[in-house]
């Protein structure tokens, strides 16, 4: 798996020179082939962990670039940045649990969808990275879902904000108000959401999440919140703590088909970035239990809004080297 | 609210419970024959592609799994010039050489490493070390792996992969480092012939590349190749690095850079004069991981799914411990 942050950050290229200013801070991993700097690795977890407790998403969205961007091979980053968000997700989640903001029959319903998409998503993979074209379809990808969850949310987040200045109660839950997701067999009761709704759609946004989540190497949760927000109606509170839940055993999953196919889970820069994230987890749960729903999702919208012109710049603008060099697939 | 708390500790005890129960049933994990035997099958398939190759040099590489094997004989190549001092009665130069570390481990504090290729040229005709007599190139090589070159064209505004050309071997490092500029040694189909210099490294297109790219392209993927590596500080070039401290006696430095892929290093030897190859010497440097961090990338190619759940068991446990640990402190 490779993300395409353009040429310098091709999975092609790692960077040499985080290895060299202080050498006595420095630790070699195992499965990346290269030395890493420990405090570099530290803060990035740190501020990874404090987002995923702050907006209960699991962070992959920012660890791939971020580790690619550091150096780290593409096929390692993703694969370790997977195990990362087990970690932070788990703190994160038992943190929301204590809050009672989790339901879990909901997050069993995504799981059981989730798992069903990542497996499918492995074997896309595997036929795109054989193609050459992954690293396109990756960037496409962050760059289409990014784009439209970011201008959702920021124009929902922005107005509700205006509402609420301009003195009119708005209520997470409406409602009385019916679509088509009501017009669905297998309908379930969810308590904690106090939802009674078909089955159907839950597995559906699980199975999709957990497709892309294998593609683009994220959790998922920058997905699964909006949707569970806009097409569930699920209230926000719940949606957090829901969406950790579930993305705790779909990364578990994907942890393991990486370092199945890949070999691309390395355990000891893992443990650099789980130790520092569990920490910023705690610190961004807190954070995030002081902010009101509406000015979390404007602050959500504009870092995934961030993150997709990142990613567009790179595909758009003309490379420094129309050229670029990987190990064939499979091999390392 | 602390039932609530337990179900939810139960659902992922279940979890790790299945894992941990995985691993005591299958304990074979730590040290695995057939694996064993799978990474030895990939050592031997490598070693068959080097065979492969034409112009192979001679004794080193065809016994890289000996690690102390005999000096091959060094081939004079060229003749010396006909006798015209007492010194030229001398039987022909040889030239031998060893490196400071034959082998170099790579643990958790490997950070990259200098390595010092020295060697002494007998029965040296040259009055001084400063006399500029003979030349040296010291080419150090790491082991021939596959790799895909893409090239990048603009389709509708993106820039995407259009064009690929795939090498069965490329060499994984290499460093060249002579007494001056390697052109001004030898000639270039010297050098090609011993594949000295980075525009002679031995690059093997795959049969597929070289049957369906033209020359011209194939070239252009080639120097990218080169160019590619040279960028990420894989592929080395120091035209003055070789120097000779006495009549017979030199010495160079060679960086071997934190992300050097580890596996077995050949550092190949030439002595030069007037353009003439007199003599070549090749030795071998073990890079090898040690330790932890041979345990850990063993358990990854060996038993890649046990790693992959023991990867996920180390993050719950981290997670968990964290959260709880934290939660004492804030109390």
């Amino acid at each position: 798996m490779a993300l395409a942050l353009g040429p310098k950050l091709g999975p092609d290229i790692r960077a040499n020179d985080l290895s060299v200013p202080d050498r006595d801070m420095h630790i070699y991993l195992p499965i990346a082939e290269m030395s890493a700097n420990v405090l570099l690795f530290l803060g990035m977890g740190w501020a990874v962990g404090f987002l995923s407790g702050l907006f209960g998403v699991g962070g992959g969205f920012l660890m791939t670039p971020l580790l690619i961007f550091s150096g780290i091979p593409a096929a390692v980053a993703v694969g370790t940045g997977a195990a990362q968000i087990v970690a932070a997700s788990v703190s994160g989640a038992i943190a929301q649990y204590r809050r009672n903001n989790v339901d879990v029959k909901m997050g069993l319903v995504l799981l059981l969808g989730g798992i069903f998409g990542s497996v499918i998503g492995v074997q896309i993979v595997k036929i795109l990275r054989k193609a050459g074209q992954f690293d396109l379809v990756l960037a496409l990808g962050y760059v289409t879902f990014l784009g439209v969850i970011g201008a959702l949310m920021l124009i929902e987040s922005l107005s509700t904000i205006q509402k609420v200045r301009g003195g009119i109660a708005v209520s997470a839950r409406r409602p009385g108000q019916h679509s088509w997701i009501h017009g669905l067999p297998l309908k379930m009761r969810f308590h904690r959401s106090k939802l009674y709704i078909s089955a159907v759609p839950p597995l559906m946004i699980g199975a999709f999440v957990g497709f892309l989540a294998a593609i683009m190497g994220a959790g998922g949760g920058f997905i699964m919140v909006p949707a569970m927000i806009y097409l569930l109606r699920v209230p926000t509170n719940v949606v957090v703590g829901t969406s950790l839940f579930q993305i705790v055993f779909v990364t578990a999953v994907t942890t393991v088909l990486h370092a199945t196919e890949n070999r691309g889970v390395d355990v000891v820069l893992a443990l650099l970035l789980i130790i520092s994230g569990v920490v910023g987890a705690q610190f961004g749960a807190t954070a995030g239990s002081k902010l009101k729903g509406e000015q979390l999702r404007f602050l959500l919208a504009a870092l995934v809004l961030l993150v997709c012109f990142r990613v567009a710049w790179d595909i758009v603008v003309t490379p420094d080297d129309l050229y670029s060099i990987q190990p064939p697939f499979g091999g390392r | 609210m602390p039932s609530r708390l337990w179900r939810f500790l139960v659902c992922l005890g279940l979890a790790a419970g299945l894992v941990a129960g995985a691993a005591v049933v299958a304990p074979r994990f730590v040290l695995h024959d057939r694996a064993e035997a799978r990474i030895a099958g990939q050592g031997q398939k490598r070693k068959e592609g080097q065979g492969r190759r034409k112009d192979q040099q001679p004794a080193p590489k065809t016994a890289p799994a000996t690690p102390a094997e005999p000096p091959g004989p060094p081939r004079p190549v060229a003749v010396p010039e006909p006798p015209k001092s007492p010194l030229d009665s001398l039987p022909p130069e040889k030239v031998e050489a060893d490196v400071s570390t034959r082998s170099i481990a790579v643990t958790s504090g490997f950070t990259g490493t200098e390595i010092i290729v020295f060697g002494s040229v007998d029965n040296s005709r040259q009055p001084s070390a400063e006399s500029g007599y003979y030349d040296v190139a010291v080419v150090v090589e790491g082991t021939p792996e596959p790799l895909v070159a893409r090239k990048k064209s603009n389709v509708g505004g993106l820039w995407i992969n259009t064009a690929a050309a795939s090498f069965d071997s490329v060499p994984s490092y290499y460093a060249v480092t002579s007494t001056r500029p390697i052109e001004e040694v030898a000639d270039a189909s010297i050098l090609e012939d011993n594949a000295i210099g980075l525009d002679n490294v031995r690059l093997r297109p795959s049969a597929a590349t070289s049957g369906s790219l033209s020359a011209a392209e194939l070239t252009d993927y080639e120097s990218a190749v080169v160019r590619l590596k040279k960028e990420d500080e894989l592929y080395l070039r120091d035209d003055y690095g070789v120097a000779f401290i006495g009549r017979s006696l030199f010495r160079s430095s060679i960086e071997l850079p934190a992300h050097v892929p580890v596996g077995p290093l050949t550092a190949s030897v030439y002595l030069f004069r007037d353009g003439a190859l007199l003599s070549k010497f090749s030795t071998r440097v073990r890079l090898e991981r040690e330790g932890v961090e041979l345990l850990l990338y063993r358990f990854s190619v060996r038993q890649p799914f046990l790693y992959g759940l023991f990867a996920v068991v180390v993050a719950v446990g981290a997670g968990l411990l964290g959260s709880m640990s934290f939660r004492r402190l804030s109390q």
